[in-house]
Formats: structure tokens, C-alpha cells, sequence
């Protein structure tokens, strides 16, 4: 009997390191992958802050009214976070590169489950920073257009087109990574909506005046054209 | 041989005329069919090209002279020519008030005319014969640009007077009234300068009226005066004032960025050789609501502080905040603080700081406080006339000429 005792923790054990040199190579190809991907992590993240350093990223996001990225950086700095994220980008590729090296069906299965999402982060990614840039922009027509039509709500205005616009692109942003379809197309309905209802509100309500008074100047041109006889208030400013 | 007792209009294909006059006024068929009689009656051999449309069908129709080598021909010859562009309609802007210019002046070039006068704004009242009286000193003094001087009121033409006006003399270094005419007489050397810079693409369809008189100046050609009476003016819209600043300032300072090697040599100002008598118009009395203006400068102040804060430097911001606080009837723009506005805003212009458009947009609250305070400044002077006021804000404008200059060198240097 202690023979087949012996014969089976011989076999076992056999068994155990076959499968581990097995593993060896795939180990060993996973590592060499983590210092690749962080070697080129560093020179990539090195060459990123250089160039954008010399484009002056930082000021140019800055102007473009994206200040708000600079407290989420680290060091308040735009171009670190970009640098970071890239690096963490390729060290991230490198790991899975290596675990792709494991000949095993499930690792390959779930690298290349994870190489099919990525264009859809990077797409959800292109959508949420495009619509970023046209909500700012947006924000600041509607501040300037609605300052210079004497509307003292202006600023509300403005935040509320900008966050429509935002909203609207996180939405779509999240249906292109699949997260939760259902729940986001729903979330989205109704924060779009009370968006909505509440600036009518607040522009229905607040515009009152001017709207009376655009009726009243509308009835008085009528009026003092009807009877060209009678003097109209004229207004002596001339611009051009 | 039956002789035709009223000839019809010369139809015959044109070679080359003296003179190309445009109308591109909205003027009815009588004044039309005076301007014709007017310009019959010059003396001969003149030739005379006036550009029209197919919008005028109304106009009554005009006899030609006679026959050129008959005895008859004391008066000047009239040809009827078609117009390459529509006629600009209603108010339009200056985008395509230019592309009608650059119509005029191909047509000027391609029937070899001496001079070219474009007749774009109706007057009040002018003396007959006012259009030859702007083309003649292309032809007796060799002059090469005619702007006009219109007489006026303290409250009219704005944004030439504040801002127009005072900025192409204190860069160019001559007193122009009206550098953007809009009525004009040209020589031909100066339309063939135009569309040179036109065809080397140093210039964009937008800018011909805004760069007309600062290529003439930059060129060193002979640049005359003429005075005339008041014209008429389109009323104030003011839902489109920032639109109108837009369109009116971006192709002035599109043609300073231009002309800047030009401009950062001059430095005091002379007067322009003056043709014709002063004219003066009369004064109303005009109460002037302010407290409209005042609101829409205070609203900009609180409102648009992070995107002046883009364009203007700190202490400029400073007082524009401490400007908001006083009551109406205080409120006074310094002619130094709003010279340093409109030259902030030049060069935030340039440097592309913000989206353009944006820019100078946001420009209007700024625009509606200077004429606010300018309004309060004649108020308070009793003033009849805006002459005085308007030149101490140009001595202000030449006076702080050194800031800009300093600031258009090294941007990054004073980069608020």
C-alpha cells in the first residue's frame, strides 16, 4: 500500500511540476512583457510631456475653458495627466501581451475579449471629449449672445446648455462601451428632460418683460404706421 | 433720312471708359435718373460707365449723347454697363458690401478706367453734381483715394468715431474721418494695387473695405477729403450689435495683423489735404437713454469677467469692476482705459486667444459703456458738437499707441 501511496504522490508531483515548467516559459515571457511595456512606458511618457510642454498644452486648455482638467491632474498639470495615462496605457497592452502568452484557451479568450473592447473605449472616450469641447464652446456662446441681449439669467442659461450637451455625450459615450444600456438610456431620458423643463421654465418665466415689451414696441410700430402723423420715439443713437 | 428725334440708350459694346461710377445706395429711379442727368451734363469727351442691375427695371429711360466725332458732343458719354453683382440689400454687412467693391473695381480694371467712384450711402441733402465733385480729383489733382468727411451729429456713426476712426490714425499716422467711406473715388493705380494684394491672397474678400484706405496709406499714395453733408444712417438693431461689431471690427483688425511692419514705424499724426467747405448740420435735442447701456456694461461685468480675464490684463479688469459700482449718473469711461480695451482686444484678435467670434462679441458691453460715457461727457459739457470730445479720445488713442506696440512685440511678456 505504501508503495501505491508513494507511486501516486510521485505522479502527482510529476504532474504538478510538468504543468509548473509548463507555466515557466509563459512566466518568464509575462515578466520580460511588464519591463518592455514599462521601458517604453517611461521614454513615451518623457516624449509626450516634452512635445506638449513646447505646445504649452496646459495654457491652451486653459483657454479653451477646459481649466476645470487641470484640478483633476496631478500637480495641476494637464500635460502629467496625458503623459501618466499613456504610460499606464502601454504598461497595461504590455501585461496583456504577456498573459496572452500563457497557453491556455481562457487566457487568450480574455485578451482578445479585452483587444475587441478597446476600440470601444477609445471611441466612448473621442465621444466624451468631443462633446466636452462643443459643450464649452456652446456654454460660451449662449453666455456671450444672452449678456448681449440684456438677459440677466444669462449664466444659467449657459450652465444649462453646457450640461445638456454633456449630458448627451455621457450617454453616448456610455452606450458605446455597452455599460448597463438599459439603466443609461433611462438616467439619460430623465436628466435630459428635467433639464429641459427647467430652463423653459426659468426662460418662460424670466423673459416675461422682455417679451411684453418686444410685443409692446411690435404694437407701437403698427400703430405709428397706421398714423404716420403722430411723432414715434425715435432712438438718436447711430452705430454704422 | 429720317433722323430718330429721341435716340435710345448707347448699347454698343464698351472698350475703355474715363470713369466707372457705382450706385450701390438704395436710391429710387428719380434720384437715379437725377444722378444720370447730373452726369450728362459734365463737360465732354468725358466717358462715363455707370454699373447698374437688372433690379432697377423702374428706371425712367436715359438718352444718350450724341454720336461720338458728331459736333454735338459737349457732354459727357454715358454707358450703360452690367453689373457682375447684386446690388447689397437692406443692412448688409461688411463682408458683402466688400464683395460688391471687388465687383466694381474688376469692372473698373477690365474697362481700363482712370478712376472709379462708388456711391454706397444716401445723404440728407447734397449740392448737384456732388458724385463728379468726388471723382474730380482723381483726374485735376492726382489723388488716388477721395474719402469722405461727412458732417455730423454728436450720435451718429458710433464705431467709426469711437473705434474706426482714432485707430487708423494712431497707426497710420493721418487724421481720416471716415476711412471705411463708405463713398468712395479711386484711382486706377490704387484699384490695381487692390487687386494685386486680392490676387497674391495677402488679403481675403472680407477685408477690401476695411484695408482700402490702410493700403493707400501703407503705399504712400496721395489721399484726399472731401466734405460733404450728413448722410443717413440705418437705425440702431440692437439684438444684432454684437453681430455688427463682429463683422465690422474682425476685418480691421484682420488688416492691422496685416499691415503691422507698416504701421509700428509711424508715430504722430497729420491732417489730410481737405477739398470742398466744411459742411455743419444742426443740432436736435436728444434726451438719451443711458440706463440701458449702463445695465448692459454692468451685466458684461459680472457675467464675462473669465473671458475679458483671457483678453485683458489685470489691472485693466480691475477697472472696469470699480467702473460698475458708481451710479449712472457718474459713470465715466477714461478715454485711457478704453484705448487699452480696443487694443487688448487687437491683439487677443491676433493671437487667436479665444475663438474670434467670441471675442469680439463679448466686446459689446465694453462698446455700450463707452458710449455711455460718452454721451455723459457731451451731457455734461454742454457740448453741441462731439469735434472736440471725439479728438481728445484720438490724441488718447495715439498717446497709448506705445502700449500697443509693446504689447504686439512681446505678447508673451504682458500675457495676462
Amino acid at each position: 500500500m505504501w508503495q501505491q501511496v508513494k507511486q501516486a504522490l510521485a505522479d502527482s508531483t510529476a504532474h504538478f511540476l510538468t504543468r509548473l515548467a509548463r507555466l515557466l516559459p509563459g512566466l518568464a515571457a509575462l515578466i520580460v512583457a511588464i519591463v518592455v511595456a514599462i521601458v517604453l512606458a517611461w521614454i513615451l511618457a518623457v516624449v509626450a510631456r516634452r512635445l506638449l510642454t513646447s505646445l504649452r498644452f496646459d495654457e491652451r486648455l486653459g483657454r479653451w475653458g477646459s481649466a476645470s482638467l487641470g484640478e483633476w491632474s496631478p500637480k495641476n498639470s494637464p500635460t502629467i495627466l496625458v503623459s501618466r495615462t499613456l504610460a499606464i496605457l502601454v504598461i497595461v497592452s504590455g501585461f496583456l501581451i504577456g498573459v496572452a502568452a500563457f497557453d491556455f484557451d481562457w487566457t487568450y479568450w480574455s485578451v482578445q475579449t479585452i483587444f475587441a473592447y478597446i476600440p470601444n473605449v477609445v471611441a466612448g472616450l473621442a465621444i466624451w471629449l468631443v462633446g466636452n469641447i462643443i459643450a464649452r464652446f456652446l456654454a460660451r456662446s449662449v453666455l456671450i449672445g444672452a449678456v448681449n441681449l440684456n438677459l440677466q439669467y444669462a449664466r444659467f442659461l449657459s450652465i444649462g446648455v453646457k450640461w445638456l450637451v454633456i449630458v448627451l455625450a455621457v450617454a453616448m459615450a456610455l452606450e458605446h462601451l455597452k455599460i448597463a444600456p438599459g439603466i443609461v438610456q433611462l438616467a439619460f431620458g430623465i436628466l435630459f428632460g428635467g433639464i429641459v423643463l427647467s430652463m423653459s421654465l426659468a426662460v418662460g418665466l424670466g423673459s416675461k418683460e422682455f417679451v411684453t415689451k418686444s410685443l409692446e414696441r411690435d404694437s407701437k410700430k403698427a400703430a405709428s404706421e397706421l398714423r404716420p402723423s403722430e411723432p414715434v420715439e425715435a432712438d438718436p443713437l447711430r452705430h454704422l | 433720312m429720317e433722323t430718330d428725334v429721341n435716340p435710345q440708350p448707347v448699347q454698343e459694346p464698351v472698350q475703355s471708359v474715363d470713369l466707372v461710377v457705382s450706385i450701390l445706395a438704395e436710391f429710387d429711379s428719380a434720384a437715379i435718373t437725377k444722378t444720370y442727368e447730373e452726369l450728362r451734363a459734365l463737360p465732354g469727351p468725358l466717358r462715363i460707365a455707370v454699373l447698374e442691375n437688372d433690379q432697377r427695371e423702374s428706371l425712367a429711360p436715359v438718352s444718350s449723347a450724341a454720336p461720338e466725332g458728331s459736333e454735338d458732343q459737349k457732354n459727357a458719354v454715358i454707358f450703360h454697363v452690367s453689373s457682375p453683382s447684386a446690388k447689397p440689400r437692406g443692412n448688409p454687412g461688411v463682408s458683402s458690401v466688400s464683395e460688391a467693391y471687388q465687383s466694381v473695381f474688376a469692372a473698373a480694371d477690365k474697362l481700363q478706367a482712370r478712376g472709379c467712384c462708388v456711391i454706397a450711402s444716401k445723404h440728407e441733402s447734397e449740392k448737384p453734381g456732388w458724385i463728379w465733385q468726388l471723382a474730380q480729383p482723381l483726374f485735376d489733382k492726382g489723388v488716388d483715394l477721395v474719402l469722405p468727411h461727412y458732417a455730423r451729429r454728436k450720435f451718429e456713426g458710433l464705431l467709426n468715431n469711437g473705434i474706426i476712426a482714432p485707430l487708423i490714425r494712431a497707426l497710420y499716422g493721418k487724421r481720416v474721418n471716415n476711412p471705411m467711406g463708405p463713398d468712395f473715388a479711386v484711382s486706377q493705380r490704387l484699384i490695381q494695387t487692390m487687386l494685386e494684394v486680392r490676387a497674391g491672397g495677402n488679403g481675403n474678400r472680407r477685408q477690401l473695405l476695411a484695408s482700402l484706405t490702410s493700403t493707400a496709406l501703407c503705399q504712400n499714395l496721395q489721399v484726399a477729403e472731401m466734405h460733404f453733408g450728413a448722410r443717413v444712417y440705418s437705425p440702431t438693431d440692437w439684438t444684432a450689435m454684437s453681430s455688427v461689431l463682429a463683422d465690422v471690427l474682425s476685418p480691421v483688425f484682420l488688416d492691422m495683423e496685416r499691415n503691422a511692419p507698416c504701421w509700428q514705424r509711424t508715430r504722430a499724426s497729420a491732417a489730410l489735404p481737405s477739398l470742398g467747405e466744411p459742411r455743419y448740420v444742426a443740432e436736435d435735442k436728444v434726451d438719451l437713454d443711458i440706463a440701458r447701456m449702463i445695465e448692459s456694461f454692468q451685466l458684461g461685468n459680472r457675467e464675462l469677467q473669465e473671458i475679458w480675464g483671457l483678453v485683458l490684463p489685470p489691472a485693466t479688469l480691475f477697472d472696469l469692476r470699480r467702473l460698475a459700482l458708481p451710479a449712472a449718473e457718474r459713470f465715466r469711461m477714461s478715454d485711457e482705459l478704453w484705448v487699452r480695451i480696443v487694443y487688448d482686444f487687437a491683439l487677443a484678435h491676433r493671437l487667436h486667444t479665444i475663438s474670434r467670434d467670441h471675442l469680439l462679441r463679448s466686446l459689446t458691453p465694453l462698446y455700450l459703456g463707452w458710449v455711455a460715457s460718452y454721451a455723459q461727457d457731451l451731457k455734461a459739457a454742454g457740448a453741441s458738437s462731439p469735434e472736440q470730445r471725439l479728438e481728445r479720445l484720438s490724441l488718447a488713442y495715439e498717446a497709448g499707441k506705445s502700449y500697443l506696440v509693446s504689447r504686439w512685440r512681446w505678447p508673451d511678456r504682458f500675457n495676462p
